[in-house]
């Protein structure tokens, strides 16, 4: 049961972030806020570093094609950055304590390192031309703290979550 | 970090060209979907207009909120509307009647105003939002096409960008397309003045009029509407409403701000117009030089270079 609730979470988070997106932009007195859900992501960080770094990477892949595709028309965008940022949460397990607040302020960091490389690799396609503090002050910093309300949120469940599939592993192991 | 073999580094080079190279194609050629991609983006499109009609129905509670809100002010404000609109009423009715017995006079049917509504429903936006669009839950199967007008009650809010059998993208007014371009008129006082809406200020999240004559007057308030001249919108569709005219950056001719009229944040259901006049597909943005008449090109000559 719990085998299937890990990737069907996946989906439905998938689904939802479009659906989060409706409410973007805001207009908070002379700024335009962008808000950009970065729910999936999020997920398969935390199942990178508390169960599996190859699962991670292949949903990583699965869910990156997904969203090129549907969303994006560029094939290879996501479906490269996901895989990437997933096996990176991976590789730190080995360096950092996995206590809760540290792997969601490193979820935040990778999701801030992936936006700004989106916004160069979209900056130099010329999709967008706005300026770098710009950037900064009505994208990634409304979307880092969006994201950051959403894992204090969700964070614990997550966690929850995929302990309960790594012990039901461990048990049908033994 | 891991030690890297001459068998994995030549896997990371193959792996990097392979990927350069898919993102490349994938990026010329973006109005038309290959037929893996149609399958995944009518897939995901189903399982996403299941999860929409909820998260609508919040929005809509939403939105409900927000109007119950304003009710008292609005409320005021309407009522004063309300005493010119009868006069209004009357004088559209009689403006109606002429207006039609004239076209049977000169025998004119189809009029660039012409257009048949398709009603669509949002079922998302694009997350990321570097390039504002939306996917709305038509497709080809009910007769959506490319470059076809889509709008909200309110106000314009942009085109078809890419069809698959059961969804469409809808490219909104707000993208940074250089070349998605509405030809416009301003419903000036003494006369209506032509002009492009072409692009928008980030800064000021305003869609910007350019190449406006500069022997013509315009002035803060007044309406923008969708001309039907450049061949895909029907024409007389609301865009917004002049905050400001400077002129541009050359000293040639004017240019104006216009605040949309349609709100782009809480989007659920819009419409899609189809022009009943002959439309020429302003193969716009990827400067194809295709024929872009279809097939009427007796009757259009130089659309090539028409703005869209």
């Amino acid at each position: 049961m719990i085998r299937f609730l890990i990737p069907f979470v996946a989906v439905v988070l998938f689904l939802l972030e479009p659906e989060f997106a409706l409410f973007s932009p805001i207009s908070l007195g002379d700024h335009t806020l962008t808000l950009v859900p970065r729910f999936v992501i999020l997920y398969l960080i935390f199942i990178s570093i508390y169960y599996s770094k190859k699962r991670a990477c292949l949903y990583g892949l699965i869910f990156g094609l997904l969203y090129d595709v549907f969303y994006i028309d560029i094939i290879g965008l996501y479906s490269f950055l996901y895989p990437l940022v997933c096996f990176v949460a991976g590789s730190t397990v080995r360096f950092i304590h996995q206590h809760l607040s540290v792997t969601t302020i490193l979820s935040i960091v990778l999701v801030a390192l992936m936006e700004v490389f989106l916004y160069y690799f979209f900056y130099f396609i010329q999709f967008t031309t706005i300026p770098v503090s710009d950037f900064l002050s009505n994208r990634l910093l409304p979307t880092i703290i969006a994201n950051l309300l959403f894992l204090i949120m969700l964070g614990w469940a997550f966690k929850y979550l995929i302990n309960a599939r790594v012990l039901q592993r461990a048990q049908d192991n033994s | 970090m891991p030690h890297f073999t001459n068998k994995k580094f030549i896997l990371l080079l193959v792996g990097t060209i392979f990927l350069v190279a898919l993102i490349s194609f994938s990026l010329r050629d973006r109005q038309n979907a290959s037929v893996p991609e149609q399958f995944i983006k009518d897939t995901v499109g189903f399982a996403q207009s299941i999860v929409a009609k909820p998260a609508n129905y919040i929005t809509g509670i939403f939105n409900d909120i927000n109007s119950l809100l304003n009710t008292y002010e609005e409320n005021k404000r309407l009522k004063m509307r309300l005493e010119d609109f009868a006069v209004l009423q009357a004088e559209v009715n009689t403006l109606q009647s002429e207006n039609k017995s004239l076209k049977e006079l000169v025998d004119k049917e189809d009029s660039l105003k012409d257009y048949d509504p398709l009603k669509a429903t949002v079922i998302a936006r694009n997350p990321d939002q570097w390039e504002e669009k939306i996917i709305l839950n038509r497709g080809s199967a009910q007769g959506v096409q490319l470059n076809m007008a889509v709008m909200t009650a309110n106000g314009l809010i942009g085109k078809i960008s890419l069809v698959t059998p059961f969804t469409s993208e809808v490219e909104l007014l707000y993208s940074n397309n250089p070349n998605n371009r509405v030809s416009a008129i301003v419903h000036g006082e003494k006369s209506d003045v032509f002009g492009l809406v072409e692009g928008y200020d980030a800064d000021r999240n305003e869609l910007i009029l350019k190449r406006i004559d500069s022997s013509f007057t315009v002035n803060e308030g007044e309406q923008v509407v969708t001309s039907g001249l450049g061949g895909i919108y029907p024409k007389g569709i609301l865009i917004g409403e002049i905050t400001e005219v400077t002129t541009d950056d050359y000293g040639l001719t004017k240019l104006a701000y216009v605040k949309p009229a349609a709100n782009f944040s809480m989007l659920d259901d819009v419409i899609i117009a189809k022009r009943k006049s002959v439309s020429v597909d302003g193969s716009d943005g990827s400067s194809t030089n295709a024929d872009l008449t279809n097939g009427t090109k007796n009757k259009t000559t130089d659309t090539t270079e028409g703005e869209e």
